[in-house]
């Protein structure tokens, strides 16, 4: 078997006088799809910009692709193609679609090159896989939530990423934009081979179509195949009590810390 | 009309507005764009508070105003990205104090010096060949850079952590336009004045803004409204006798008021309310 792609090995992050994720230890293969998943506050947004290379680890390592990747600033950043949280898009901000694709290509050029014919040509296929290429020259505050959210997939794609790396990407969305999006990050990870890293609050979202599930609350509590990871023994230690697993398909997780 | 461009003072303050003006409103995309405006407008103060104590001491004004100005950036920079304090207290504190420090140095000078007059209120008509040099020389460093690293630019405006995370090296690229913010400062120090310099950056950008939904589109508006006001104000201001500092930013302001009023987003939002 070829050596994992990204690989924590006992690896603690944080700033100082906190800790958001401690002792990791976790491989992921190459052409993996895998979910991340767990409460707020449990360290999957650190976990993203680990990955990312914007944080290095306090101890342990993380090795990311071929390269040791323990300090900032390595050009693998690239080859991973990012979906940020949901931000709010200012309406009014003047970009287009294909303006706003073509920025996924700037940190592959590099410095001092310009973008050519070949880049638009990727960029526009990047927008033709999310079906947006009828729109490359409309304002990108003008699409719908959802329509925005293919729009930043596109523009991770064009990195021409090995990994695509999502952080929530179907919140704020209705429920049947939620579907079609995270129906499109499959199709793109069988389509293209991406091994994708998807971080979610949503179980019953992606349980029947990740290969793993990584559980977090600070520590990793869990990873392996859905139908391993959704125990009511495991999952009861991350989400604590309040919590009902009925049947065979449907995951009910309950976040009652309101109402105590 | 005709023969005020005999004149060479009128052809010399013609090509600086036109430098600073270009010069100005294409920096003035990337201010307004990564929400830097209020930035500006304190190192404009701080490099007026340089030139104060290049004359109070006998040192090169331009050159004190550059380090004031530098200065007055890194710093405002580096407090932003430390997320120690919010940049508007920062800059805030930063803006008065270089203010303070400025009428300080006034103060301390033994005589009256209407020269440091011109760089508050600016006076484009006054522009001396050697000064016309500097501002092409700086203009010319300045626009390079800004076209050398255009795409990290446009990148680190729209979402600087995205192209962190991209591999855009966005830190170095965000100070690089805060160096350039403050050297297009003080190039145009001399014909708009501090007091106005700010206006020049942030209007034709903002005029711009109400026009179209593409960033390249509105990079060639800019530039071509701060060329058109600058120009245009140098004409208003020598051809019926008033301050061109004033000329120029009030054809800009009523160019912005303009834009908003005709703006095609404001009109779409209206449509969409009813």
């Amino acid at each position: 078997m070829s050596p994992p792609i990204i690989h924590f090995d006992h690896a603690t992050f944080g700033f100082p006088g906190v800790v958001a994720l401690e002792d990791i230890s976790l491989e992921i293969q190459s052409g993996e799809f895998v979910g991340v998943i767990g409460p707020n506050g449990s360290g999957k947004t650190t976990l993203c910009r680990a990955v990312l290379g914007l944080m290095a680890p306090m101890r342990g390592h993380l090795r990311i692709f071929d390269c040791a990747c323990d300090e900032l600033r390595c050009h693998h950043r690239a080859r991973i193609g990012y979906l940020p949280q949901k931000g709010v898009v200012d309406r009014n901000f003047p970009v287009t679609v294909l303006e706003t694709v073509m920025m996924g290509r700037y940190g592959t050029l590099g410095l001092f090159a310009r973008p050519s014919g070949k880049d638009r040509k990727i960029a526009l296929d990047a927008l033709a896989h999310v079906g947006m290429e009828g729109h490359r020259d409309g304002a990108l505050g003008h699409l719908s939530g959802g329509q925005q959210q293919r729009v930043f997939i596109a523009r991770a794609l064009a990195q021409q990423p090995d990994v695509l790396l999502l952080d929530e990407p179907t919140t704020g969305l209705d429920i049947t934009t939620q579907h079609n999006v995270i129906e499109l990050v499959q199709h793109l990870h069988e389509e293209l081979g991406l091994t994708v890293l998807l971080i979610t609050h949503d179980i019953n979202m992606i349980r029947s179509r990740v290969d793993r599930l990584v559980l977090l609350k600070t520590r990793l509590y869990a990873a392996g195949p859905p139908a391993d990871v959704l125990k009511p023994e495991i999952l009861s230690q991350v989400y604590g009590k309040d919590l009902v697993i009925t049947d065979k398909d449907l995951v009910i997780v309950e976040d009652y810390h309101h109402h105590h | 009309m005709l023969e005020l461009f005999m004149y060479d003072f009128m052809q010399r303050s013609l090509l600086a507005a036109a430098m600073v003006g270009a010069l100005c409103s294409l920096i003035g995309v990337f201010v307004v764009l990564r929400g830097l405006a209020f930035m500006g407008a304190g190192t404009a103060h701080a490099a007026f508070a340089g030139v104060a104590l290049g004359y109070l001491m006998g040192w090169p004004p331009l050159l004190m105003a550059i380090l004031f100005g530098l200065a007055t950036v890194w710093i405002t920079g580096w407090v932003e990205e430390k997320g120690r304090m919010k940049l508007d207290v920062s800059i805030g504190i930063l803006y008065t104090a270089t203010m303070a420090l400025a009428i300080l140095f006034i103060g301390l000078m033994k005589t009256y010096n209407a020269e440091i007059y011109g760089y508050l209120f600016g006076n484009v008509l006054a522009v001396t060949t050697e000064e016309l040099g500097i501002i092409t020389g700086l203009s010319v460093v300045v626009i390079g850079a800004i076209v050398l690293f255009s795409k990290e630019l446009y990148f680190i405006a729209f979402d600087q952590e995205m192209a962190e995370a991209s591999g855009v090296p966005a830190r170095r690229i965000f100070f690089l336009l805060l160096t350039l913010i403050a050297l297009t400062v003080v190039i145009s120090l001399k014909t708009v004045g501090a007091i106005l310099v700010f206006a020049m950056i942030l209007i034709p950008a903002s005029t711009a803004y109400q026009l179209t939904h593409s960033l390249s589109t509105l990079t060639w508006y800019s530039v071509l409204i701060g060329i058109t006001c600058s120009v245009g104000g140098v004409l208003i201001s020598s051809y019926w006798d008033i301050p061109s500092g004033p000329a120029i930013v009030l054809l800009a302001t009523a160019l912005f008021f303009i834009a908003v009023i005709f703006s095609p987003k404001r009109q779409r939002q209206s449509l969409a309310v009813t």
